[in-house]
């Protein structure tokens, strides 16, 4: 049976797409070298999610959320929060490591740059988790 | 074979009500209505009283439990 989308599901689908577009460039095709990147990733995920949402929102009639999306919602942010704290675990780990074997120079000008980016990396993946976990949710049986 | 399952498919075409009308009427988007018919969520008691209500028939005759179903 088609079932068609809802708002919450098509808003859904164009986070995840602005989220895709942006930070896969930035993390599999960029040298993630400059402050000035970083900064014009996030302005660029702002401003593309305004567009997207407010596209959305101006298309769709029937804009009703209900139980349903929001204990999809915090299933989302369940799933994103146990990522972002596994990768935590994970970096600290890594960190510490390292830090003991001594690989890290810390006096090097691009160790916080390189862990500016790991830590929004980490964000980034999270988010991308909440979504993705919200839209299968919406397909499967709660 | 789902633990809570209903009749409101049923009832509703009895009524000849679409599921945007009762959608409408209780407050839940259409895909939350389908979702309900398919057994793949569960409402709220309060959303289970209201669709009772406006189909006109009591909890047990909308939705029913079987404690041996799966959930």
């Amino acid at each position: 049976m088609a079932t068609g989308l809802s708002y919450r599901e098509k808003s859904l689908y164009a986070s995840l797409a602005a989220e895709l577009l942006v930070y896969g460039p930035y993390f599999f095709l960029h040298r993630q070298n400059s402050v000035n990147k970083v900064a014009g990733m996030i302005i660029a995920i702002i401003v593309l999610q305004i567009i997207l949402q407010s596209i959305i929102a101006a298309l769709t009639r029937n804009r009703v959320t209900d139980e349903r999306d929001r204990l999809i919602e915090l299933r989302g942010y369940r799933a994103g929060y146990l990522m972002f704290a596994s990768l935590m675990v994970f970096g600290l780990g890594m960190l510490w490591f390292h830090a003991t074997v001594g690989h890290f120079r810390l006096d090097n000008r691009m160790m916080g740059l390189h862990f500016l980016n790991v830590f929004f990396g980490m964000l980034v993946i999270a988010d991308i988790t909440k979504t993705a976990t919200q839209i299968v949710a919406y397909r499967r049986a709660l | 074979m789902p633990a809570i399952r209903n009749q409101i498919r049923e009832l509703r075409a009895m009524r000849d009500m679409t599921q945007q009308e009762l959608a409408d009427r209780i407050g839940v988007t259409r895909q939350t209505i389908i979702a309900i018919e398919q057994d793949k969520y569960s409402p709220s008691l309060e959303t289970a009283f209201k669709v009772a209500i406006v189909l006109g028939v009591s909890l047990e005759q909308c939705f029913q439990y079987d404690p041996r179903g799966k959930r």
